[in-house]
């Protein structure tokens, strides 16, 4: 018997080892491009999955600390050029404390309200980003690039360095959020989704609760968007805008909101069908339209969602023979509800 | 922030008039669209983000019309009768696989919606800007009332949104359709079991929510550009709208849109650099002091 | 705990992640490089708001290209452009104008995209330190600030500073003629309107001394109702008006402005106008406004400058924008670059573009000037005049001598601290 922590993170070095390795195996710095970029929105839609599928709560204004994350990065390295380490743990900081503030005023509110106040949240802060232009820059967004002094023998002006160092972020993020919804935490919180009232009624603060994940969920989109801003070395306003919530929203519904892996499922395909699309078609719109379209009618959930639907389905049918493994099952049904 | 000109206004029985009709204009039109979102919410529980571009397709649909016809009351007419007919399939075919879902699967099939159809309107009617221009019976100097300037074509405008508005409210108020549909906005179970065919209602519903935000685009073509996704702006005002008005009341979305308009309008004058920022804070601040908006029933 | 199916189910999540993501190992992204062809990339925007100028650079760009490939191509080889939707999205040109380098092996970049994008690439080129010329940004402190500027990357736009010296000098003549001294502005709230509308009011007041602006009105980029502004101006009974708005914003204005009969109460100065597709989009343009140009056939009235506008016309069945020129001049010069350098290779090009004069129906003299000090293109036509409702539109332009442009741009920039 395994601790289960010990075994995600046994995944979780095996799946950075296999990203390390990655560079040895090709020479495209495209394919280098696109797993930081999906290290970026992995980290940005998974956090977001904390609120939809484990919290249960729609947030549209989610961007906001994306873009939070990458202005206080991009602000803090140009201002004051402090160790790399240290500017993401203070961008971390300050997400959290907008996050607390902006979560006790959301959290209370219900599904679709509670969609539209992050949603007008995001807004204000986007146009506080627009309208202070000394140190956001305006709408020109954060210009001259973002300095990235060596630490530790690690430069991330670096293509290749700086690919290593996203990969370790992401796979961190994930370890830290899977560790999340695991924990004690992580199952009042798929309580207080399923039924607040009577998680009310078992003692849970309901709010207290809602908006530790509010603030979690804050700090982990800020990561995201600390390394979109090492990517594109600078801040824009697009990233604080609502279409990158929506960008959010729609990648953990491709890739599933059940499966702790489905935002990352859906990021690689979202990415990937945006690659490909924008450059083999010229109306992109119509041909990501009718896929979604597909994807939405005909599966009805996430991809990973999905499979891991089908693969129950298969397993259940074969094992309604073996009498032998019902124990088994029984406890496979238990852990998928506490899911 | 120029509170002066504000104040000055505020003194001005001219300006007043002047501004207070131009936030009824933008508020107008933010109801007729309101108005479907609304009422689709209410009752198929649905959040209808392709609702925008049914204005759109009203709005070029217009310009198209009125370019072969030369006649604005045909031009209307095929606004607001080609974006009700395309609504019913659009209904038919996607949103009644939807219903009940879901949210997100609905906000997702709502999105490659919005994504098909912006692109259909490019490839139908290009990419670039286009402007219907104004018909002739309102090519007129502006009246002046009370010292304010109210253009014609924007009495027309409102009067028409207005009469709608009115029609609505008592279709629903009084008639059986009418009736029905707030019953099932109500208790949905209810009226499916009373032997009532939901899925027509539904139908219905959908199709006159269309219909009214194609008269919109129909009414906003002689005085704004068209350009593929066009929609997605007056979709954004108009969910502040109903949310402030509580979604599913039309008496709210009427509220909230001049309340926008007149936000619009005066906060111009005020604070030139944060009217967009006023009009979410007002989101805000009603959402959080009453969670289900000004007219919005509690536990929504 | 015995072992359970949602741990198993998540090892093959990261399995599925890892399939997906080797999958595209074997996507077509590694691009063999030809010695014979050159590939050039073009990130721009062809999709949303703003896709018929993204068009229009690519119809401009590939209009020149194929004239440059029958003359014998960039020092013999020949160019292919290779051209990419970047949405208008800063992190879509960033990640778009990578691609185009690190994979399709483009050597050369004309970076067609609109402000934000602009500067994103511009990040990108000091990356990879890939020559590239920006064509569509008239954002001044893009070349003008020496913070951003690079060795590898140049502009070939018109800039905000130069239009704003000659708009302000021709609206200061007819303000001192006719005693226009009250003022409003409606412009767009962002980076572009904010400057544009700055610089045109400071060299207004500058040479026209009387003049005070009484209002300001700030609609928001691509807002679909300008009444609150147009009653805002109307309210403060200014003589004239000046305004950045452009493209479908600005017919949106003028459209609603005109039901107010604005037009009749005041002068109207739309640095914007005298663009074929706002021009020709507006129906019943009212008469008499001032307008900067943006290209239009008859100014540099030239046979030359007629002859490339109806070329353009013939084969895409409209007039070109003012994105149009500015990415064929971009073709030209580096073909002009590589003949001097006799060489493809990116340094090469860029060591013979700095100071570089070539021939150009877009030029005020018939030749323009890549300026060696600040990497931007100077010379080229910038005029203001009057519009008609109909062809040619812009029947006289005025224009103020370049030497004189030069004079007030270096005051501008030392009052910037840019010099």
């Amino acid at each position: 018997m395994k601790s289960p922590a010990l075994r995600d993170a046994l995944f979780g070095l095996v799946a950075f080892l296999v990203l390390a390795a990655l560079p040895l195996l090709t020479t495209s710095s495209a394919l280098i491009d696109f797993v930081i970029r999906c290290a970026a929105l992995g980290l940005f839609a998974t956090s977001l999955n904390l609120l939809v599928g484990y919290g249960g709560m729609v947030s549209f204004g989610h961007g906001l600390f994306f873009g939070m994350g990458a202005y206080s990065f991009g602000i803090i390295m140009q201002r004051t050029g402090m160790p790399i380490p240290l500017a993401i743990l203070l961008t971390m900081a300050v997400a959290a404390m907008v996050a607390l503030a902006v979560g006790a005023i959301c959290v209370r509110l219900k599904e679709i309200y509670f969609a539209f106040v992050t949603l007008a949240f995001q807004m204000l802060v986007h146009s506080m980003i627009i309208a202070w232009v000394p140190v956001t820059g305006g709408d020109q967004g954060l210009r001259g690039g973002i300095p990235r002094p060596s630490f530790l023998g690690i430069n991330l002006a670096d293509q290749k360095q700086l690919y290593l160092f996203s990969a370790a972020l992401l796979v961190l993020g994930l370890l830290a959020m899977r560790h999340i919804v695991s924990s004690p935490f992580g199952y009042t919180l798929r309580m207080v989704r399923d039924n607040p009232t009577r998680a009310g009624f078992l003692g849970v603060d309901v709010y207290r609760t809602r908006l530790t994940a509010f603030v979690l969920a804050g700090v982990f989109a800020s990561l995201g968007g600390v390394v979109m801003s090492l990517f594109v070395s600078g801040a824009y306003p697009e990233f604080a805008f609502w279409t990158m919530s929506g960008e959010a929203v729609f990648i953990v519904m491709l890739g599933g909101t059940v499966a702790f892996l489905g935002p990352m499922v859906g990021t690689v395909l979202l990415l990937l069908l945006n690659d490909f699309v924008t450059r083999v078609a010229e109306h992109h719109g119509l041909v990501l339209g009718a896929v979604i379209l597909l994807f939405a009618l005909g599966l009805r959930k996430g991809l990973l969602d999905f499979v891991m639907d089908w693969r129950e389905a298969r397993r259940t049918r074969a094992q309604a023979g073996s009498a032998g493994k019902d124990k088994m099952a029984a406890a496979d049904k238990m852990e998928r509800v506490a899911t | 922030m120029d509170l002066n000109a504000l104040t000055e206004c505020l003194v001005s029985t001219s300006c007043i008039v002047t501004q207070v009709t131009s936030g009824f204009i933008i508020g107008m039109l933010l109801f007729l669209v309101a108005i479907g979102l609304t009422l689709i919410f209410g009752v198929m529980k649905i959040v209808n983000f392709t609702h925008g571009a049914f204005y759109m397709i009203g709005a070029y649909l217009a310009m198209t019309v009125f370019q072969l016809t030369e006649s604005y009351t045909l031009a209307l007419l095929g606004a607001a009768v080609g974006a009700c007919l395309f609504g019913i399939v659009v209904e038919r075919f996607f949103m009644q696989r939807i219903y009940g879902g879901n949210v997100l699967m609905q906000l997702l099939v709502c999105y490659a919606l919005v994504l098909i159809l912006d692109d259909l309107v490019r490839i139908i009617w290009g990419p670039e800007f286009k402007s219907m221009g104004m018909p002739d019976a309102f090519r007129v100097p502006p009246l002046f009332i009370m010292g304010g300037v109210v253009p014609p074509f924007y009495l027309f405008l409102i009067a028409a949104a207005l009469s709608i508005a009115v029609i609505v409210g008592l279709a629903i108020a009084r008639t059986r359709f009418g009736k029905t549909i707030r019953a099932a906005a109500h208790n949905p179970s209810m009226v499916s079991v009373l032997g009532i065919n939901t899925g027509l209602l539904f139908t219905g519903v959908f199709a006159l929510g269309c219909l009214l935000a194609g008269l919109a685009g129909g009414l906003a073509a002689p005085v704004r550009s068209l350009t593929p996704g066009m929609g997605f702006s007056i979709l954004i005002e108009s969910f502040i709208v109903t949310v402030i008005g509580g979604m599913g009341s039309i008496l709210g979305a009427l509220v909230g849109a001049l309340l926008i308009g007149l936000i619009r309008t005066f906060g111009a004058l005020g604070f030139p650099l944060f009217t967009e920022a006023l009009m979410y804070l007002a989101m805000a601040v009603v959402l959080i002091v009453k969670p289900s908006g000004l007219f919005g029933r509690e536990a929504a | 705990m015995t072992g359970t199916s949602l741990r198993s189910m998540n090892r093959r999540g990261f399995l599925v992640a890892g399939a997906a993501a080797a999958g595209t190992v074997s996507m077509p992204w590694v691009a063999g490089a030809q010695a014979k062809v050159i590939k050039v990339g073009l990130p721009t925007i062809l999709s949303g708001r703003v896709a018929q100028l993204g068009t229009s650079s690519r119809n401009a760009a590939l209009l020149e290209v194929e004239k440059v490939n029958a003359a014998g191509g960039l020092a013999g080889r020949t160019i292919e452009l290779v051209i990419r939707d970047t949405k208008g999205q800063p992190q879509e040109a960033a990640r778009v104008a990578r691609e185009l380098v690190n994979s399709d092996g483009c050597e050369l970049l004309i970076d067609a995209e609109a402000s934000t994008g602009a500067f994103a690439v511009h990040e990108v080129a000091r990356d990879l330190g890939i020559l590239c010329v920006h064509t569509n940004s008239e954002t001044s402190s893009l070349s003008a600030d020496p913070k951003l500027k690079l060795a590898n990357a140049f502009r070939c736009a018109r800039q905000g500073i130069h239009d704003s010296v000659v708009g302000g000098t021709y609206a200061a003549e007819i303000a001192n003629a006719k005693n226009l001294t009250r003022w409003a502005t409606c412009s767009p709230d962002y980076a572009y309107g904010r400057d544009t509308t700055a610089e045109f009011v400071m060299y207004l007041k500058q040479f026209a001394p009387k003049v005070e602006v009484i209002s300001e009105a700030w609609p928001k980029i691509f807002q679909p109702d300008y009444t609150e502004s147009i009653t805002k101006i109307l309210q403060a009974k200014p003589q004239a008006l000046y305004s950045c708005l452009w493209g479908g914003d600005l017919t949106s204005f003028i459209d609603q402005a005109a039901i107010y009969a604005l037009f009749t109460q005041m002068q109207f100065y739309a640095v914007n106008m005298a663009d074929y597709t706002a021009l020709t989009a507006v129906k019943n343009l009212p008469a008499g406004i001032q307008s900067g140009n943006r290209y239009i056939k008859t100014f540099p009235a030239t046979p030359e400058n007629a002859a490339w506008g109806d070329a353009y016309k013939a084969k895409y069945g409209e007039y070109p924008t003012n994105w149009s020129w500015q990415n064929a001049l971009a073709v030209n010069f580096l073909a002009e670059a590589a003949k001097k350098a006799g060489s493809a290779d990116g340094k090469k090009i860029a060591e013979a573009l700095r100071g570089l004069s070539i021939k150009s129906p877009f030029g005020a003299d018939g030749t323009v000037t890549m300026r060696a000090e600040d990497q931007t293109i100077v010379g080229y036509a910038v005029g203001w005049g009057t519009t008609i409702p109909k062809e040619p539109y812009v029947p006289e332009m005025k224009s103020v001598p370049w030497q004189r442009i030069f004079e007030l741009e270096a005051e501008w920039k030392k009052s910037k601290g840019f010099a």
